[in-house]
């Protein structure tokens, strides 16, 4: 394409101060000597949670995009290192509050290994349930979001019909409709009763029939196909490069899971497919997470057929009903680091509790949560890409910035 | 246009006004936190926000109801106040979930603002996500304020007298015991049996000190001149990205210790290896290169430490504030600044 040079100066705005911009001066006034314009885009946009995104485009190209989040930063990090071990399960649950048996889960196991607690086979399957439950709520979280963001109202309204499901499982199991703090150290807190689990086995063929009609209506509709198709397209090499991890890495062609790279809990007993795509671009990290949905459910469905007999907790734990806090206030892990990775739904999630030997709190404990870990790859993706792209790319990836700001 | 307000709110077309306002309360989207799961499935068709006139909307601009869904921290203070003084008149604010009624479950954190002291606030609706029925009912709640003109409470709960002859329970006291000297290992070496890992410590123990601390995880411990071409040698082993960096902060020993937990994609049988190269450096000049032109995947990562520990990793060509908000405390996560303690009952 030819350009054509206009001797227009344009000035960068006079109130580029009370833009609390976290970029130097210099780097506007270079934008705007180049040609070049910086597009804020948020902190308040269509989609969920906030965070601001300083794109400089050339035309209507993008020719990079510096992040600035911290919008949801809610001092996860400090605020454990003033609380019990135990208090902080309701705590590290609140980052991704519909993923929250995986964040749990995550920060549990770490407590786990620490003590070296073996946690019964019963157990191990109910947090599978759990945990699959929740990924299948974020996905769908994620897919309804993916279409506000590109305008599709109805594609909103059917995940959320389905999330009900969801929902309705985990009040059914836990008690709470999201942010159950049911997996405790050794175990979870109590047992879940045939009828129940019968239940969320018929759920699961319900979620499968309305995913019919929602793929009729939204994932394989042509408007959203041509929306998301090569847009925003990390290759492998790329993707290892920056970082990415979970869903958005298995849609460059690389097959990480942690479920199966370092199995933890009941994954190692079932038999279930990494899904992966190859494209790396928008449609296919949407579609490996749809058909992630659907090994889940084939993965809660093996769950509760084989639900194995025995304690829901461990003896080392023993009973916790009604003397919690006797069992749980004054757990003091050994000196020393313990580090868990974790399948969340949108990726890999580390914790690392490093104790000191002495305290009943952690001297250090440090998340990194799957957004945290692909908003640089995210960033990457954008770039070349045009500006009315920007909004499925941001879809494509299901940014969730309390998560990633912790 | 005070006159013209007022001309609107109480003149002939007043009573018109109200109507209009009472049957389109469309909240602007303002997801602030967690809580906003909650209002997506208020508005969504399992609860249908939409049947009592309310429904998510892009712009400030055209609504006159912000819905807090949570948290507000310092920098999301200043949008919550700039989106409210865009709102045309009348404005309404509902506060949804505990930690926009008083913090909630991080309420002694560094971050977090009082939305009450930011804008004037209607209505709050307790919970930790409050239920899309709680949130719905918050909504008529203002209905009803805007027909009445006061606002009332919506639940009154019945005074339940205290059980004579049960046994008081213990409350629970401040059972916190924290350490006055701890004492940090960061790699605490285990016997396991892991042939893989003995061959990587061996080759790694020409670079520092290394230890197998559980399966799947090693520590190596360099000095930190000797850092980068650490980094740069594991990158030859196959190592390609960065899953962690983290800094533990040891005033005792005027140390910080400064960690990179590595790992690769690219090779199969290295995917479940964690390696967990750290260094220590002294507390009053806290510098260390950074890995960030080696493992790009470390830069953000990066940028966050120094943000909250301010060690400064020199070549990361980022300065200035990454996560924080301009008017945050410095380097918060250090040991020295303290959190404001809690108070059991008990006690
Ligand atoms: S009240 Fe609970 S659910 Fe709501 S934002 Fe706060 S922590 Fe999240």
């Amino acid at each position: 394409m030819k350009e054509f040079h206009l001797d227009i100066p344009v000035e960068p705005p006079k109130e580029l101060e009370s833009l609390f911009l976290p970029i130097p001066r210099e780097y506007v006034e270079d934008t705007y000597r180049k040609d070049e314009f910086l597009v804020l885009v948020g902190p308040q946009h269509p989609g969920s949670g906030h965070m601001r995104l300083i794109v400089r485009v050339k035309g209507d190209i993008i020719q990079e995009v510096i992040p600035d989040p911290g919008y949801v930063h809610r001092c996860v990090e400090k605020i454990a290192e003033n609380r019990l071990y135990i208090q902080n399960i309701p705590l590290v649950e609140r980052p991704s509050i519909m993923d929250s048996a995986n964040f749990n889960l995550g920060y549990v196991r770490a407590i786990e290994a620490a003590m070296d607690i073996e946690v019964p086979e019963r157990a191990k399957f109910i947090r599978t349930i759990l945990a699959e439950l929740c990924r299948i709520g974020t996905h769908l979280y994620d897919a309804a979001i993916l279409a506000v963001f590109i305008g599709h109202t109805t594609g909103f309204m059917y995940p959320f019909g389905i999330r009900e499901l969801i929902c309705e499982s985990l009040v059914r199991m836990t008690g709470a409709r999201f942010t159950s703090s049911f997996i405790v150290p050794g175990g979870v807190r109590r047992d879940v009763d045939e009828k129940t689990l019968r239940w969320v086995y018929d759920a699961t063929f319900a979620i499968e029939k309305r995913l019919k009609s929602f793929e009729r209506i939204f994932i394989k509709n042509p408007t959203v196909i041509a929306r998301l198709r090569d847009v925003g397209v990390l290759s492998k090499e790329e993707a290892i490069k920056f970082g990415v991890v979970g869903p958005f890495l298995r849609a460059s062609g690389v097959e990480y899971d942690t479920r199966v790279v370092e199995p933890y809990e009941a994954y190692e007993e079932l038999t279930w497919d990494i899904v992966t795509a190859d494209e790396g671009d928008g449609y296919a990290r949407f579609m490996v997470r749809v058909n992630e949905v659907s090994q889940s459910l084939s993965i809660i469905r093996q769950c509760i057929t084989s639900m194995p007999d025995g304690s829901y907790i461990s003896e080392q734990i023993g009973e916790v009903r009604g003397n919690f806090f006797d069992k749980f206030a004054d757990i003091v892990l050994p000196a020393g680091e313990y580090t868990t990775l974790t399948e969340a739904a949108r990726g890999t999630l580390l914790f690392t509790i490093v104790s000191d030997g002495e305290s009943n709190v952690p001297y250090r404990m440090r998340i990194v949560s799957p957004g945290w870990l692909y908003l640089r790859g995210f960033m990457e993706a954008l770039k070349g890409e045009r500006l009315a792209d920007l909004q499925a790319i941001y879809g494509s990836f299901g940014y969730f910035p309390p998560e990633a700001d912790r | 246009m005070e006159e013209f307000t007022k001309f609107v709110r109480g003149g002939i077309l007043g009573p018109i006004k109200k109507w209009g306002t009472k049957w389109s309360l469309w909240p602007v989207h303002l997801v602030t936190a967690c809580c906003g799961a909650e209002l997506a499935h208020a508005f969504a068709c399992g609860y249908d926000g939409e049947r009592i006139g309310a429904l998510n909307y892009g712009i400030a601009r055209q609504t006159n109801l912000i819905i807090v869904e949570g948290a507000i921290t310092r920098k999301m203070a200043r949008v919550l106040r700039i989106t409210w003084e865009q709102m045309p008149d009348p404005k309404f604010v509902i506060v949804m979930g505990a930690c926009g009624l008083n913090g909630g479950i991080f309420w002694n954190g560094y971050n977090l603002v009082k939305p009450s002291e930011v804008v004037p606030v209607e209505f709050f609706i307790p919970g930790c996500p409050p239920t899309p029925e709680a949130l719905l009912r918050g909504i008529r709640q203002l209905q009803i304020k805007l027909d009445k003109g006061v606002a009332e409470n919506s639940v009154s709960f019945s005074e339940v007298k205290a059980e004579k002859g049960k046994k008081p329970r213990i409350l629970p006291r401040g059972v916190k015991k924290v350490s006055l000297a701890p004492c940090i290992v960061i790699a605490r070496e285990k016997e396991v049996e892991w042939e893989l890992g003995k061959n990587l410590c061996e080759k790694l123990k020409v670079l520092g000190r290394a230890v197998i601390t559980a399966r799947n995880r090693i520590a190596l411990k360099v000095d930190p001149d000797k850092l980068r071409s650490s980094a740069m040698k594991l990158r030859d082993l196959g190592f390609d990205h960065v899953k962690s960096v983290n800094v533990v902060d040891a005033p005792n020993e005027g140390k910080f210790i400064v960690e990179y937990w590595i790992s690769s994609y690219s090779v199969k049988e290295l995917m479940p290896v964690l390696i967990n190269l750290h260094s220590e450096i002294s507390r009053r000049e806290p510098k260390i290169s950074s890995l960030s032109d080696i493992f790009p995947s470390a830069d953000y990562l990066e940028r966050e430490m120094q943000d909250l520990f301010g060690v400064e990793f020199v070549g990361n060509p980022w300065k200035g504030r990454f996560l924080l908000a301009p008017d945050a405390p410095e380097a918060p996560l250090r040991k020295d600044f303290k959190l404001q303690e809690e108070v059991y009952v008990g006690d």
